[in-house]
């Protein structure tokens, strides 16, 4: 209640600036010089306004009521529904547009340096993968979720095709057929809540939801799957994981961060707007439940068959997305704080173990670890971040994996669900299994074909290793001062189980 | 029609099929690993029932017991299964539907 | 006893195309045809959204001087399906163009449109 009620100045920036900015990087093209500095410029833009605004609503049309006591309701019941399409700017966003924005500097370095031609274009849809995430983090209506998903699906086809690889032009097309299918679903689905309910926004839509009448229960049920359906495809959960692990093993590296990012942040949100539309439905929680749990064991004992660096991480951030809707599905405020928290922490190691990925990708011509092998003598600390980020994706303590898995396991205990506690401690053990099987092979294992000069692969940009240190600063940070992101967490998890009407 | 020699056959052909690549090698250490994970994984899901309706339990574990006899080893079996096709996906994303649906349904 | 509505017979149409479309995307084995059948799809989806929103005899959805405001809201038609329906064929003309692209790509790389040739894994 003491957000302002007038519209929010810095919203429709977070939309605005990467739209710009991928209009100006596609008409310069590959001007190298005019690229390096808009884009540099427009991510740190992007992160000042993330850090410097307040928070608060934008509208775009349907303001809510203001009541004589000084507060404001959505229950103007005028014409009998409210178009309210509302975006919100809390804690939560904050912290996941800030990370997205970091994250968006790195990866927009990294592109700059390493590749040689059409850099404008790739770059814009960079840009503009963000937008998307941004969209689906900040967006209170079901409009402009639909949208936000909608948008995020294409890009990520263009990010994919942007390798020019056979496997990565396959992967967009299958990836874009099941576009198509979810998009449809999800419009489905919205149109079914807008029918009964007759509200766009989410949060008037709970208050008028008839979970009572039994006479519209089928329908209900109807949109809760096929709202469960888009998330499934937005994240990547089981059955749709191959071909998310696809997407993420056939893009460029330091691409995977921001779509890793991405579907992180839709996952979310699209899971706190089903647990909040529908949580309350007998078996809601338990089908979400199902999916977490059968998405992180396929896909940690996938990452563990994979010959290929980028295929094992691949399948272990399918598997990791898994951890991330496991503590959202319980619905209780220590396993949402401990979803959220997660998928924050996901976020940052697994762009540790990527950077490291592009690393091997220049030192050894492939990541696959029957032929790469003997890299830890040239480049050392590439080992030690791959390591560290080894350590922290299967939950050692000084890390930041330790303290959101931890808080994964006591939710799930305190749910009365032991055996999900099982999953996640196996889930973490086989992370570790997986993980080291590649790094042993990659960096450890001694060189067999020690022809000098011809195993030489391109030079590693210096600027990988600036953000690699950047990035297990934060994982450091994260794991041995977990309040500073538990703290921005609290409050969305608090309101999402208590307050059912306000973002 | 010995009937040792034909169990006989069908252990050995399971091993072989199992096995891939050297004993040693870590493509095979990773096989190894995941059927025992897998495994260790369908026991626990078995424990999952208790929170389900327990008709719908007892199907979906016959379900499951019939596909564990039917697949033989299961890593082979889940990496088939798990493999990108275009109209495998379709094909069980239609599946999980119809299984969300009807479990959401039926509670 | 179903009535035989405007309304529900719509649906059923919509229902038709879903399912034809969802058919040709999982049997047929050329990548145009399985595109053509994604459009297909998205029609159906289409056409339940109208649906959706029809009232018998509704009125638009457009409050002019003389409507009371009193019997707008229970006889205008639902104003969200044909808002929904514009954006959906943005968005399905949007993916059949990346669909199209990609398989105009695909079909240099390798000179078919079968699907079960073009899309075999060769990942490792």
């Amino acid at each position: 209640m003491n957000e302002s009620i007038s519209n929010l100045w810095s919203i429709p920036l977070f939309i605005i600036i990467p739209i710009l900015a991928a209009i100006l990087l596609n008409v310069l093209y590959s001007r190298k010089r005019a690229i390096s500095v808009t884009a540099v410029v427009s991510s740190l833009a992007l992160i000042v306004v993330s850090v410097l605004s307040p928070f608060g609503f934008h509208w775009f049309t349907g303001q809510p009521a203001v009541l004589p006591t000084g507060g404001y309701t959505y229950r103007a019941d005028l014409l009998g529904w409210n178009l309210a399409l509302e975006y919100y700017y809390g804690p939560l966003q904050q912290i996941a547009i800030f990370l997205a924005s970091v994250l968006l500097l790195f990866v927009v370095l990294i592109a700059i340096n390493s590749l040689k031609k059409n850099t404008g274009t790739y770059i814009s849809l960079l840009f503009l993968t963000f937008m998307s995430a941004a969209i689906v983090i900040m967006v209170n209506d079901f409009y402009h979720l639909w949208i936000g998903v909608e948008i995020g699906s294409l890009i990520v086809a263009g990010v994919v095709l942007a390798t020019g690889e056979a496997v990565s032009q396959k992967a967009a097309l299958k990836y874009t057929f099941f576009s198509a299918l979810s998009g449809a679903g999800l419009a489905i689905a919205l149109a079914l809540i807008l029918g009964v309910t007759g509200y766009a926004n989410i949060s008037d839509a709970i208050i008028a939801m008839p979970l009572n009448d039994a006479s519209l229960a089928s329908v209900l049920y109807v949109a809760f799957g096929f709202t469960v359906l888009s998330w499934i495809y937005a994240g990547g959960l089981a059955p749709i994981h191959p071909l998310k692990a696809d997407v993420y093993g056939s893009a460029f590296p330091h691409a995977t961060i921001l779509l890793q990012t991405q579907s992180k942040l839709m996952l979310v949100a699209i899971g706190l707007v089903i647990l909040r539309l529908f949580g309350t439905l007998p078996f809601a929680k338990e089908v979400m439940l199902s999916v977490s749990v059968l998405t992180m064991m396929i896909g940690v004992v996938m990452a563990m068959l994979q010959t290929d660096f980028r295929w094992t991480l691949a399948y272990l951030i399918v598997s990791h997305s898994g951890l991330v809707t496991l503590g959202i599905s319980l619905g209780t405020v220590q396993g949402i704080i401990g979803g959220l928290f997660q998928a924050v922490n996901d976020v940052v190691y697994m762009s540790v173990l990527l950077l490291a990925c592009e690393g091997i990708y220049y030192f050894g011509r492939g990541t696959s670890i029957k032929t790469v092998s003997g890299i830890a003598k040239r480049a050392p600390w590439l080992a030690v971040a791959a390591i560290i980020g080894a350590f922290a994706a299967s939950g050692v303590p000084p890390f930041n994996g330790f303290q959101s898995e931890i808080i994964l396991i006591q939710a799930s205990l305190n749910y009365g669900m032991p055996e999900l506690a099982i999953v996640v401690l196996m889930v973490s053990v086989t992370t570790f299994i997986a993980l080291f099987k590649g790094i042993y092979n990659i960096f450890l294992r001694p060189d067999d074909a020690p022809q000098a000069g011809e195993k030489q692969g391109m030079p590693v940009p210096r600027m990988l290793y600036v953000c690699l240190a950047a990035l297990i600063f934060i994982t450091i940070l994260f794991g041995v001062y977990p309040q500073l992101a538990i703290n921005f967490l609290n409050e969305a998890a608090l309101k999402v189980v208590y307050i059912p009407w306000v973002p | 029609m010995g009937s040792i020699d034909s169990l006989y056959d069908k252990v050995k052909r399971f091993v072989i099929e199992f096995t891939s690549g050297k004993g040693t090698s870590s493509a095979m250490t990773g096989y190894m690993t995941g059927e025992l994970q897998t495994v260790a994984f369908i026991m626990i899901l078995a424990s999952f029932f208790r929170i389900f309706s327990v008709p719908l339990g007892i199907v979906l574990l016959a379900a499951v017991v019939g596909a564990l006899f039917f697949f033989g080893p299961m890593i082979k079996a889940m990496e088939r299964e798990n493999s990108s096709g275009l109209n495998r996906v379709l094909f069980w994303v239609m599946i999980y539907f119809a299984v969300i649906i009807a479990v959401t349904l039926w509670g | 006893m179903i009535e035989l509505n405007l309304q529900f017979l719509s649906f059923m149409a919509a229902a038709v195309l879903v399912v034809i479309g969802l058919g040709g995307m999982l049997f047929l084995d050329n990548l145009i045809k399985k595109i053509i059948a994604f459009t297909l799809l998205s029609d159906g989806v289409n056409l339940a959204l109208v649906t959706l929103g029809y009232v018998e005899g509704g009125i638009v959805s457009i409050l002019e001087p003389g409507t009371s405001g009193a019997a707008f809201p229970t006889n205008a038609v639902l104003i969200f399906g044909p808002g929904i329906v514009l954006t959906n064929i943005v968005i399905g003309v949007s993916t059949t163009a990346v669909l199209v692209a990609v398989t105009m790509v695909l079909y240099q790389r390798y000179g078919t449109l079968k699907a079960s040739k073009v899309l075999k894994g060769e990942r490792k």
